[in-house]
């Protein structure tokens, strides 16, 4: 069984990498950022300032949101953030262990 | 004559016998000269009232005050008169008669004499006022070592007044002066008057008693007994143990000057905001143990919950506060135990890789492709969906298309104008896919978004691993789902009432259904262990629902295929994939329509073998117990459920294998066939002759479908265009043609049930999504439309 899992979990972070690299090579996508819950990231495709400099505030930005939704109906939460710019869109999928960040210009 | 006597107004008191008595009681200074004076005083007795003895002067002392006074000389040991001065000295003249009143009050022991009248007056005067008079008779009073009873008289009379308080008398006086002036007058200067003496009160002045006592007193004897037990004691004090002296001395301690020196205690400054979500959170994980959810539980007797959201460790400031919060909750709540495996999690910190793996990263990274994608293909996926696109705002102005709505081109005249074409939205493609030879297309039956794509040659020869994609339509660019499959596949359809089923036909004859839900990659069921599976390629699957199970058979849905090996087959579940055959394709000539089972065939030809391969079949939309099949030779069967032995009607025209016939979903009479040998047929199936043929390319025709939404709209393709049909535009020409890719056949066709959208899959493992655009369709009725076509051409043909 254990070997079982131990392929599970290969198999799953083969295909967690696939779509990793598939959405990195979307039209249009400028960076992938994982952070974890503390705001340190995981992964990333930008360069190292840019992405502390991300983590940092979307974080903040994020709490915000969260903040709001919360105590509007506490039995809400927030699932999806999507800032759009004039330049580009971020996309923020926040969850309580990391936040997924997507910066995305889609008319490139 | 003026007879003082001194008549004792006040009554005389006891008069101690006892002058000594008198002397003891004097001071010490005194005692001397009363011994002096104590002979002469025994006459005096009664003025020595004054002396008392402490002792027993009680009464005397009261006594004292109403006793003759008589002054008392004190003589010191040189024969000094030291006789204290009276404190007052009266005027003498002024107070003389006045006087003499007082004295009459005194008693006296009756030793006055004429001639001490006067100087006991006087005397008595100066004693009773004896500030009055002193002054005047001081000196005759005052008399040196006389021993003459006079003497002794003024002194003793002297002495009690020196010592008298004269408070008393002294108002006495006053007022009694006053008086006596006004009675005075010359006449009276010669009366005689009468003298009345009284001993006025005894005024003290200083009373020290006696510390020593008489020898002749009573107390002598016990006294002087104690004064010997103290002289004793006294000297048996010096080696007597009773009384040791000792001395103590205290230390006092050195003091010492101690310095204790602490560390600094950090402050730390903690903040926190509680929000309503917090509080909710927070009554929520104190429920948890006792499985009460709502916010409003009445958790008041928790009041030391830490407004911090425990199982929020994303807040990094306060995840120190989170140990304490959760043992405050744990403490307060009464299920403690209960709350262990609550608080180990949030304590962990989570591994990046384990983030990376789990299954909401996953989730997320879907949703987010998705979103990416949506970004990108927003535009033609608003085309498919028949939704205005938007401009983006901020992007460079490019030259877009225009997309302009079909309601716009509904009017006739516009129609010059705007030709109807196929525009390409996007393809369904992706690097699994290229190679691989699109063989079918099913929609799945809930969900209009999600694609079952089947991939698998048609040939015999190069034969790959067929595939299955599940596409949505969220994600051109990725399938959702991919199911390998040893052979080819070259059918495929989505189950209506099971809508995640997927019923597979292979090459190898195998059939097999998939569940797309789960993320298996292996078949559900396969028909590989079924003694009765066909053994050539299946070339069509169709999950069948009868309205009515002829022969005791359940209702509902049940798979049907057909394939190479001339049979049609019913599948159904029974300890495994088993199936019954509804009808063997047996080979038909030409000229006669039907055979019986079990005649011998007549031996005209060299056959192979006597069925005929199927290559299609469709079932009647509306009766699902006729359905029509075609087969290799170009013949279609009109077959039924009912019969399995025998044809009900036999439809030839084709000269060439039929790839696909369907009916029409508008006209239940009409159907269409297409076959490789360049013709698509129009058949009413009352007619042995198709009402209509469309041929418009030399090359076979791979597929053929009615439009969903126009009775007159069909759609075909061959292998180099896909070509839509109007017929009420044109029986003769399609009314749109797209070419392929060079290089690339089209081989199947699929309309989009909802929106006006066609895809085409083609060898290269491309499904193309177009919009037929600008095609406007007649007016009036589709069915009636048809109908009317049909019936003129019909009318045409007579």
């Amino acid at each position: 069984v254990t070997v079982l899992i131990h392929h599970c979990i290969l198999y799953k972070k083969a295909e967690v990498e696939e779509t990793l690299k598939r959405i990195q090579g979307q039209k249009g996508v400028q960076g992938i950022i994982i952070v974890n819950a503390e705001g340190i990231p995981i992964k990333t495709t930008l360069d190292n300032s840019s992405t502390v400099q991300y983590a940092g505030l979307i974080h903040q930005l994020v709490m915000k949101a969260r903040s709001t939704v919360r105590d509007i109906d506490p039995q809400n939460d927030l699932t999806f953030l999507r800032v759009r710019s004039k330049k580009n869109e971020i996309m923020i999928a926040p969850d309580k262990d990391y936040f997924l960040i997507v910066i995305q210009n889609p008319s490139d | 004559m003026s007879t003082t006597r001194a008549k004792p107004k006040k009554p005389t008191l006891k008069v101690t016998p006892s002058s000594r008595v008198l002397n003891v009681s004097t001071s010490g200074v005194l005692r001397v000269n009363h011994s002096s004076t104590y002979a002469r005083s025994i006459n005096a007795s009664v003025s020595r009232k004054s002396f008392s003895l402490a002792a027993d002067s009680k009464i005397l002392d009261k006594s004292s005050v109403q006793t003759p006074k008589h002054t008392v000389q004190v003589f010191d040991e040189n024969g000094k008169d030291v006789t204290p001065q009276p404190l007052y000295q009266p005027d003498p003249a002024a107070v003389m008669s006045k006087h003499s009143k007082i004295f009459a009050s005194d008693t006296s022991g009756g030793t006055m004499s004429d001639f001490y009248s006067t100087a006991y007056q006087t005397t008595t005067n100066a004693s009773f006022a004896g500030p009055f008079t002193r002054s005047v008779f001081g000196s005759s009073t005052v008399s040196r070592g006389s021993q003459s009873t006079m003497e002794s008289m003024n002194e003793e009379i002297e002495d009690p007044s020196s010592k008298r308080d004269i408070s008393i008398s002294l108002s006495d006086v006053q007022v009694r002066r006053e008086e006596v002036k006004e009675l005075i007058k010359e006449e009276m200067l010669d009366d005689v008057v009468d003298r009345y003496l009284i001993e006025s009160e005894t005024l003290w002045l200083l009373h020290m008693p006696a510390v020593s006592v008489s020898v002749d007193s009573e107390e002598a004897v016990s006294v002087k007994e104690r004064n010997n037990l103290y002289m004793e004691l006294c000297k048996n004090r010096m080696g007597n143990d009773k009384y040791v002296e000792r001395s103590m001395q205290t230390f006092n301690g050195a003091p010492k000057t101690k310095e204790v020196q602490s560390e600094a205690i950090t402050m730390v400054d903690a903040a926190t905001t509680a929000t309503t979500w917090d509080m909710y959170d927070s009554f929520r994980s104190a429920g948890l143990g006792e499985a009460a959810l709502s916010p409003d539980t009445d958790k008041a007797s928790v009041p030391e919950i830490v407004s911090n959201h425990r199982l929020d460790p994303t807040r990094a400031p306060e995840r120190t506060m989170s140990v304490i919060s959760t043992t405050s909750i744990a403490s307060a709540s009464s299920s403690r135990i209960e709350m262990e495996p609550f608080v180990v999690p949030s304590e962990d910190e989570p591994d990046p890789e384990l983030v990376l793996q789990s299954e909401k990263f996953q989730q997320d990274l879907f949703v987010m492709e998705r979103i990416i994608l949506e970004n990108i293909y927003q535009p033609k996926l608003a085309a498919y969906r028949q939704l205005p696109t938007l401009e983006d705002p901020d992007s460079v102005p490019k030259v877009v298309p225009t997309v302009v709505s079909r309601r716009e081109e509904s009017s006739l005249d516009e129609e010059s104008t705007l030709t109807p074409a196929l525009e390409r939205l996007w393809s369904f493609s992706c690097e699994l896919t290229s190679g691989h030879n699109v063989s079918s297309m099913a929609w799945n039956k809930r969900n209009p978004d999600l694609l079952a794509v089947g991939y698998g040659q048609f040939d015999f020869k190069d034969q790959k691993s067929g595939l299955i994609c599940c596409w949505s339509l969220k994600n051109p660019t990725w399938p959702e789902r991919v199911f390998t499959c040893e052979s080819g596949v070259t059918t495929l359809d989505f189950s209506a009432s099971n809508a995640s089923q997927l019923a597979v036909g292979m090459h190898d004859g195998s059939i097999a259904t998939y569940n797309v839900e789960s993320r298996e990659k292996t078949p559900v069921i396969d028909s590989s262990d079924c003694a009765h599976k066909h053994t050539s390629p299946v070339w069509q699957v169709r999950w069948i629902d009868h309205e009515r199970g002829a022969s005791g058979e359940d209702k509902g849905e049940t798979l049907i295929s057909v394939s190479a090996d001339g049979r049609i087959s019913k599948w159904f579940l029974r300890k495994g994939l088993d199936c019954i055959d509804l009808m063997k394709l047996k080979r038909t000539r030409n000229e006669k329509a039907k055979k019986q089972v079990g005649d011998k065939e007549k031996k005209s030809e060299a056959l192979i073998s006597r069925q005929a391969p199927g290559l299609c079949f469709d079932f009647h939309p509306t009766d699902s117990n006729i359905y029509l099949a075609g087969t290799e030779e170009g013949h279609i069967h009109k077959c039924s459920c009912s019969y399995n032995e025998q044809f009900l009607e036999t439809y030839i025209a084709h000269k060439g294998p039929l790839y696909r016939i369907t009916w029409s979903p508008f006209c239940s009479d009409v159907f269409l066939s297409c076959s490789s040998d360049w013709t698509i047929q129009l058949w009413r199936q009352d007619l042995f002759t198709p009402v209509l043929g469309f041929t418009s390319t030399q090359s076979a025709v791979y597929d053929v479908m009615w439009s969903p939404k126009w009775a007159t709209v069909f759609g075909a393709v061959n292998e180099g265009r896909v070509e839509i049909w109007d017929l009420g535009a044109s029986i003769l020409d399609p009314t749109i043609v797209s070419l392929a890719s060079p290089g690339v056949k089209l081989t199947s066709l699929l309309f989009a049930t909802e929106t006006d959208c066609i895809l085409v899959g083609d060898s290269d493992g491309q499904v193309g999504v177009y919009q037929l655009k600008n095609l406007t369709v007649g007016e009036g009725t589709q069915v009636a439309a048809l109908e009317d076509i049909i019936g003129s051409t019909l009318a045409s043909q007579l």
